[in-house]
């Protein structure tokens, strides 16, 4: 046994350590205490740290390594209805969260349940599209105050307020920075009441185009609608079994929620937009199913998307359009729903088929970012030199998730 | 040649070269103007007429991004601070040069090239002044939404360094909330652009670590800004509630209940007295005003021409300061100092004296704006919830006069220095939870040294900040700042016992620096780490924010010496 194991068998016990490889090992510490115990020997021993969390994808690391998990730390350490705070450990699940907000009609917003089966400091830590709503924002916005071990074993608080302006944010460097220059051990997130009422509704508008222009209509009139997407008509006859939209027109359906008159008055906002728009109403149950499969666990048919693209709101109707002409030129199907709206813009979720599969999905990649559109795992490469410096003055040895966002 | 002597006529020689020599100045009324901002304890000495301590080398107002980048690439060859300088109405020493170096003035850098009206974005320059910024985007049918009381006198950039907060922040949320991204010259002289939609992206979002620098880590050139349609409808309200604790248990309701007006004031007992005591028919005597009238005048959005004060209204503060209203100067001076040197007796006088007199509370005022229909839901909404939570409607009235002197207040300001008195203001925040304990211990601290009241501003599902005045006064210069310097430290640390944040929208400067230790602790680790990336040679504006590295620039003290003994014959000529 190495000099290493034996320290981090000491540090966290017996039970919790692993042996994975000749080095490497799977360390589950059960407080933050722990957990910078283990950093602190994985820095002293020069031994590169993996963060897992629950629903983390695994990723295949060779070499030396320890793989940390959240899993034991799973506690809600504080609960501030007052102030609509909630101050959990890093490996708790969203869902897990909410099975604890729920009984006291509080909720973590209307974020979509597919990723709050993550932990939550996986979930701040790595940064995918998706984590958004027009009504709560970017997931990493609800993020009020986090602590987090850095690789010489130190922890770091960001201190709770509301708003500072004490410098930089400085628990953004955190945000989205994988494990790379510090370990997120507890999260403080922005909770929200269960809201009043609910109204749900569909529309069919004669083109995809329409559909997006009448959205963000709705929203420039500041509606605040808790979900929205729209679908193409291969989409919504696939999701709905039936060719509920032909030709070129699409589907809308919206969720909307708050106080009733201001859940009715965006559901109505969204309804004029979508009249003004050239769109009319549509059977409402779809919007019903919608909700329930993007709410109550019930599963949507077809395969997982292709292709994620974030776009900006002006963004969004160039990389439907371009993706689609790329697609059918290369010989191919797409078929596409928008979705996760908010104020900086949307995710187009494209489904490819027919043809060769890779041919088709770069066409597809490089018509959207001609287009102006964002790819699931873009990096902002010109930082690069700076993100380097970044990480050295904070874990000179590079034990911190190395290579993670390189 | 070496970086530690720098020879400051080829120093001017080299920035004539980059900006042309009517962009550069080395004149001493210059030098005198750019060693200081708005910060109080500088304007004691002012008043005193002492001159700077700490003075830049050069001004210079460089027109262009790559301007910027090789004033910064000069700077380092030659180890030369810099000190990025907007508006200059910073009120925390931000800008003081106080290792000398080079100040750039961005103010010549006034852009604002279009808004995207399917983004709702605009592309803005630095150095546009607030005033310009708005009007322009309020003729094309904007609001960026942000109305500090310094609009008239400070930049973008300047906002954007600061994290600065608006009026009607409740809203549109404080600048941090509004940046999509910057334009930066590091401390490398690169220029970077941090935008992309950061929720796609993965890394840190550098635009979050860059608001806030105070210039510390490079120069913002010009920034990517959300804005918001401009408002079809304003609607604006006061309150009446039993006391603090009432008004910000109402605020809370509505914040929490996910409505957003844009104002939300709440007034100490203290500070509604005082408001109480503005003449009557004060409020009629701006008549049918545009600038509250439903829809905005033409091109003038929320802003009047000139920051409008009733001519003999000396404003609360000024109504602070009033007791000795209308005797001879001396005699006046002579009783301020007398009541503001007792500040425990006047605070507990006035303590019961507003018991007595505003027996009815405290006041609050409410406003709406924005899209129509909306605005209007919400205000219905809005006031139900206050109506609920105890408040009593006063009608439009105090909103309308609260609307009309907004911008006022900050003027007022040089009476009372006159008057041998100092004022300042103090705005600190925290979570709901620990707000009243934040108030009234912030209150005690300061109450030992001065006349304070507070008011409740900039709300957030959840919490506020709070923004106490104070006025004190000292029988000599050295007396003030003692006093002065009492008064922040025992208010800053007792934020920071209490769980509070020292500073909600002024920022950091010089003021604040030595408790930035106390605010972030162990976390100033990344504050350092993200200037070694943007600035490992200490070059963007040394020794602020508190951090570890403040020291002045490798190499350059040989230089300032230099310096000092060649600006001599420089200033006699």
């Amino acid at each position: 046994m190495s000099g290493f194991e034996v320290e981090l068998r000491r540090a966290v016990g017996d039970a919790h350590v692993k042996a994975i490889g000749a080095d490497a090992w799977q360390v589950a510490p059960g407080s933050p205490a722990e957990v910078a115990e283990v950093i602190g020997l994985a820095n002293r021993f020069k031994i590169p740290v993996r963060p897992v969390g629950t629903g983390t994808k695994p990723v295949r690391h060779h070499g030396p390594r320890m793989l940390v998990s959240t899993r034991r730390m799973d506690h809600v350490i504080h609960l501030d209805e007052t102030s609509l705070l909630v101050h959990v450990q890093a490996g708790i699940t969203g869902l897990a969260l909410e099975k604890v907000l729920s009984p006291r009609g509080l909720s973590i917003g209307d974020y979509s349940p597919s990723i709050l089966g993550s932990s939550l400091g996986g979930l701040v830590a790595v940064r995918t599209p998706g984590k958004s709503s027009v009504r709560h924002g970017f997931f990493e916005d609800a993020v009020v105050g986090l602590s987090a071990v850095l690789a010489d074993g130190r922890t770091v608080h960001t201190r709770v307020a509301p708003r500072r302006a004490t410098g930089p944010d400085l628990g953004r460097a955190l945000c989205g920075s994988e494990g790379t220059l510090g370990f997120i051990t507890s999260v403080v997130l922005r909770i929200h009441r269960r809201p009043e009422t609910r109204f749900v509704s569909a529309y069919i508008l004669p083109s995809v185009d329409a559909a997006v222009r009448a959205v963000y209509l709705a929203l420039h009139e500041e509606a605040a609608p808790a979900g929205l997407r729209i679908y193409d008509a291969a989409e919504a006859e696939l999701h709905f079994g039936a060719p509920v939209v032909t030709g070129d027109d699409a589907l809308l359906v919206a969720g909307t929620a708050g106080p009733t008159d201001l859940a009715a008055c965006d559901r109505d906002l969204v309804a004029s937009a979508v009249t003004a728009e050239g769109g009319r109403a549509a059977d409402n149950r779809l919007a019903e199913i919608w909700w329930r499969r993007l709410h109550h666990g019930e599963p949507t048919p077809g395969p997982a998307p292709t292709l994620q693209v974030t776009a900006t709101p002006g963004k969004v109707r160039p990389v439907y359009q371009e993706v689609r002409a790329a697609v059918v030129a290369a010989g191919g199907k797409v078929r596409a729903h928008v979705s996760r709206f908010d104020a900086d813009g949307a995710v187009v979720f494209f489904t490819i088929t027919g043809g060769s599969p890779d041919p088709l999905r770069e066409a597809a990649e490089r018509a959207a970012q001609a287009a102006g559109g964002w790819l699931l795992g873009a990096r902002a490469a010109r930082m690069d030199s700076y993100f380097a410096a970044l990480k050295a003055a904070l874990d000179p040895n590079n034990v911190m998730n190395p290579g993670a966002l390189a | 040649m070496s970086r530690s002597s720098v020879d400051l006529d080829r120093l001017r020689l080299e920035l004539e070269t980059i900006c042309g020599a009517r962009r550069v100045s080395m004149r001493e009324p210059d030098l005198d103007v750019y060693a200081r901002d708005m910060w109080p304890r500088l304007l004691l000495a002012r008043r005193d007429g002492v001159p700077p301590l700490h003075r830049p080398y050069v001004v210079v107002w460089p027109e262009s991004v790559r301007e910027v980048s090789a004033i910064i690439k000069l700077a380092r060859g030659l180890g030369v601070p810099i000190i990025p300088y907007g508006g200059g109405s910073g009120v925390c020493g931000g800008t003081v040069p106080i290792f000398g170096g080079i100040t750039i003035d961005t103010k010549r850098m006034t852009q604002l090239r279009g808004v995207s009206a399917d983004e709702l974005v605009c592309d803005v320059d630095a150095g546009l002044s607030g005033e310009r910024f708005e009007r322009e985007l309020a003729r094309r049918g904007y609001t960026f939404g942000h109305f500090p009381s310094s609009i008239y006198c400070s930049t973008v950039g300047g906002w954007v360094a600061t994290r600065a907060a608006g009026q009607l922040s409740t809203k549109y949320g404080k600048v941090e909330d509004r940046v999509v991204g910057l334009t930066l010259v590091s401390g490398h002289g690169d220029v970077i652009e941090t935008d992309g939609p950061s929720r796609a992206m993965r890394g840190p979002n550098w635009t979050q670590l860059v608001v806030g620098s105070e210039g510390t880590l490079g120069v913002i050139c010009s920034a990517r800004l959300r804005v918001a349609p401009a408002p079809q409808l304003r609607v604006y309200r006061g309150f009446e509630v039993d006391d603090v604790a009432a008004g910000v248990e109402a605020i809370r309701r509505v914040l929490q209940k996910g409505l957003r007006p844009a104002v939300v004031r709440l007034y100490d007992e203290l500070d509604t007295f005082l408001n109480s005591l503005g003449k009557k028919g004060d409020d009629d005597r701006h008549g049918p005003d545009h600038d509250i009238a439903p829809v905005p005048a033409e091109g003038e959005g929320a802003l009047p021409a000139v920051p409008r004060a009733a001519p003999d209204d000396d404003g609360v503060v000024g109504r602070l300061l009033s007791l000795a209203r209308g005797r001879r100067l001396d005699l006046r001076q002579e009783m301020l100092g007398a009541a503001l040197s007792r500040p425990r007796i006047i605070n507990g006088l006035f303590g019961a004296v507003a018991e007595k007199v505003a027996r009815r509370g405290c006041k609050m005022i409410i406003g709406l704006e924005g899209a129509r229909i909306r605005t209007e839901v919400e205000a219905a909404l809005t006031f139900q919830e206050i109506e609920a939570a105890g408040g009593r409607d006063l009608g439009e009235e105090p909103g309308r006069a609260w609307l009309a002197h907004r911008y006022a207040v900050s003027y007022r300001m040089s009476p009372v220095f006159r008057d041998g008195a100092f004022v300042d203001t103090m705005e600190v925040a925290a979570t709901w939870e620990r707000l009243l304990d934040l108030y009234h211990s912030v209150k005690a601290a300061i109450a030992r040294h001065a006349v304070v009241m507070a008011h409740f501003s900039h709300g957030y599902a959840e919490g506020c900040s709070i923004y106490f005045t104070f006025a004190a006064h000292g029988n000599s210069r050295a007396e003030s700042e003692r006093i002065y310097d009492a008064i922040w430290k025992d208010g800053m640390e007792a934020t920071t016992r209490v769980g509070g944040t020292i500073s909600h929208h002024h920022g950091v400067g010089l003021l604040k620096a030595s408790y930035m230790a106390g605010e972030h602790r162990e976390a100033m680790a990344i504050l350092d780490a993200i200037k070694a990336s943007l600035d490992p040679d200490n070059l963007m504006n040394p020794g602020k924010l508190g951090l570890a590295a403040a020291r002045r620039p490798a190499a350059t003290s040989e230089g300032r010496r230099e310096l000092r003994a060649e600006r001599r014959p420089e200033g006699r000529r």
